[in-house]
């Protein structure tokens, strides 16, 4: 092994177990969106000037560790951990009436983990075949992310709306980016990210600043949970995914996995829904349904996930799938140190810092890290580390450091004016996801389209 | 009257929620300010912004932690037990928005095994043959 190889796996490692820590964590406080967290923090560890393969193994351990923890909230308290899960909700709901949350929230893990292993490699394949064509679809992006814009927002609870609010949202940052421009000579794009990650949780603090609209956000009692009790199904220490689910839900989830390794450009939740109803149409018998419904579902977000941000980086290395313009923009986009030109569409990120078999490689070491850290903690302490998170940890305390984050960062990529930045883009934003639909995933097309389709049309009209 | 607010998705108390972020603004930006004056002395240029954003961060996580233990969650956590009583009101529930819940005699013996292991089977049977009586009455 030659000394770069052996740093390089080193890094991979290091910032793999990292990875898979802090986000099992994050995972377990319920509603932190996956955009809001993981962006941020790989932003973070990009900037930080971490090598490629250290940075992408954190990736890879940090959404399948999420993926994996929050399951818990889901499934023992009803709520979502974050928008991935709310198709597992209703089925998961029915097992807990039942009396049997922890047998939801085993079967939906299990199929996530062996999803992740499958969907890696698959998704590099499907990578390697499309990348034949990478040149003809780098030159067609400007025109591609339009139209994803648009198909990402007419599919999104927002439908038309969503669609025609890309308009001003788009002059929005157009105009902010070129104010900044001139003012500074520099261009913003991390604090975009952030206000539009934070949107919802800035347009809330708005709201509840005016007194109008603080009568909508009033509640008169503290919000209820009820914690579901916990029970251990599985004989021996360590926890056997290929054990929790019987032979027919294996196939299924497998299958589902493969299947939605090969799209990349279609909504997640959508895929995630989709496969449910194909595999619980097959299945007759109503419990059985219901458990192997859990994991085709969690399998199937899993693999869109990992799909959705291997094959655009492998091949393109341009953002075009709702998980690259989402909690994966880091790792295409994140000036100075990887960069998507706007005019020319040349790329210096980790499609080019990182070969497919490295992807492979680094990719499978972060499914396996993730697995190694949260599998066995949610399978065993599901019920303690959210019983903790609900009554130690207050979202009084997330919001703070919340606060403090767009701070440091926005003040670190561009100072006061990129604060302003940040703030008008969340306030907007938040706002049109709050009122319109419109959610984060249309927004973060909407920056692409600003920044690379915008100036192209521009040129044509010369 | 209660200062009780729903924001980002959960409960807060809107004195607190101001508190908290005064704490997370006020403890970060001081604390990056001060390591990027820091380390823009002391280090290589080009690493002295990633050290005072480190830094930064580490400012917001202190921030969570103590806003974590001056401000308690405003939710009410309760647990409920899975005795099997209302079980049967469950199931008709679930059945009515769902479908029929099946018979577990006619799954494979290893998914038969689950199903006993969780207390369940008795009861999913019991349901089914409640079905089949009123099927053929």
């Amino acid at each position: 092994m030659s000394p770069d190889l052996l740093t390089d796996a080193s890094w991979a490692l290091g910032m793999g177990l990292l990875g898979a820590v802090v986000f099992a964590l994050i995972g377990l406080v319920s509603g932190t969106d996956e955009t809001a967290t993981v962006a941020p923090l790989t932003l973070l560890v990009v900037l930080l000037g971490v090598p490629a393969a250290g940075v992408f193994t954190f990736f890879m351990a940090g959404i399948v560790a999420k993926h994996i923890t929050h399951a818990i909230p889901t499934a023992l308290l009803g709520i979502p951990g974050d928008t991935m899960a709310v198709p597992m909700l209703r089925d998961a709901q029915m097992l807990r009436d039942l009396g049997v949350p922890h047998i939801a929230l085993r079967k939906a893990i299990s199929g996530g983990v062996i999803a992740a292993f499958i969907s890696v490699p698959l998704a590099v394949l499907f990578a390697w075949l499309l990348s034949p064509f990478a040149d003809q679809i780098g030159k067609a992006a400007p025109w591609i992310f339009v139209a994803a814009a648009v198909l990402i927002a007419y599919t999104s609870k927002g439908r038309l709306a969503a669609v025609l609010a890309l308009v001003p949202f788009v002059l929005l940052i157009v105009g902010l980016q070129t104010f900044v421009s001139q003012t500074t000579g520099g261009s913003l794009s991390i604090s975009f990210f952030l206000g539009i990650a934070t949107g919802p949780l800035i347009a809330d603090l708005f709201t509840a600043l005016s007194p109008a609209g603080r009568t909508t956000l009033r509640r008169d009692s503290r919000r209820s949970f009820d914690l579901a009790p916990d029970t251990r199904t599985w004989t021996g220490r360590v926890p056997n995914p290929l054990k929790v689910l019987d032979r027919k839900q294996i196939a299924y989830t497998s299958a589902a996995a493969g299947v939605s390794s090969a799209t990349f450009v279609f909504s997640p939740v959508a895929m995630t829904v989709l496969m449910g109803e194909v595999a619980g149409a097959r299945i007759k018998n109503g419990y059985h349904r219901l458990t192997s419904v859990m994991s085709v579902r969690n399998g199937t977000t899993e693999s869109t996930y990992i799909a959705e941000t291997l094959i655009p980086l492998i091949a393109l290395g341009l953002p075009l799938s709702p998980m690259a313009a989402g909690p994966a923009a880091p790792l295409f986009n994140a000036p100075p140190v990887y960069t998507v030109d706007a005019e020319t569409g040349q790329t210096n990120n980790l499609h080019n810092l990182l070969s497919g078999g490295e992807f492979l490689v680094y990719g499978l070491l972060g499914v396996a890290l993730a697995a190694i850290i949260a599998y066995p903690f949610a399978m065993t302490y599901a019920h303690r580390a959210a019983s903790f998170v609900m009554r130690k940890v207050s979202h009084e305390a997330i919001i703070g450091a919340f606060a403090g984050l767009i701070m440091v960062i926005c003040l670190y990529e561009g100072g006061l004016l990129a604060v302003g930045v940040a703030l008008t883009v969340g306030l907007v934003g938040g706002l049109l996801n709050k009122v319109f639909n419109v959610h984060t995933g249309v927004q973060f097309m909407g920056f692409y389209v600003a920044v690379l389709t915008v100036p192209q049309v521009l040129a044509l009209i010369g | 009257m209660s200062n009780l607010l729903e924001i980002w998705g959960d409960t807060v108390d809107s004195r607190h929620t101001v508190g908290a972020i005064a704490l997370g603004i006020g403890t970060a930006t001081p604390l990056y300010l001060g390591a990027d004056y820091f380390f823009s002395r002391i280090a290589d240029p080009s690493l002295a912004g990633s050290y005072a954003l480190l830094t930064g961060l580490a400012g917001c996580l202190i921030a969570g932690f103590i806003g974590a233990r001056l401000f308690e969650p405003k939710r009410v956590v309760t647990e409920q037990d899975s005795g099997n009583e209302g079980r049967a009101a469950a199931m008709d529930a679930i059945e009515a928005e769902y479908g029929p819940l099946g018979d577990p005699a006619e799954l494979p013996e290893p998914v038969r095994e689950e199903i006993r292991a969780l207390g369940l089977y008795d009861d999913l049977r019991a349901q089914h043959e409640r079905h089949l009586k009123e099927a053929t009455p």
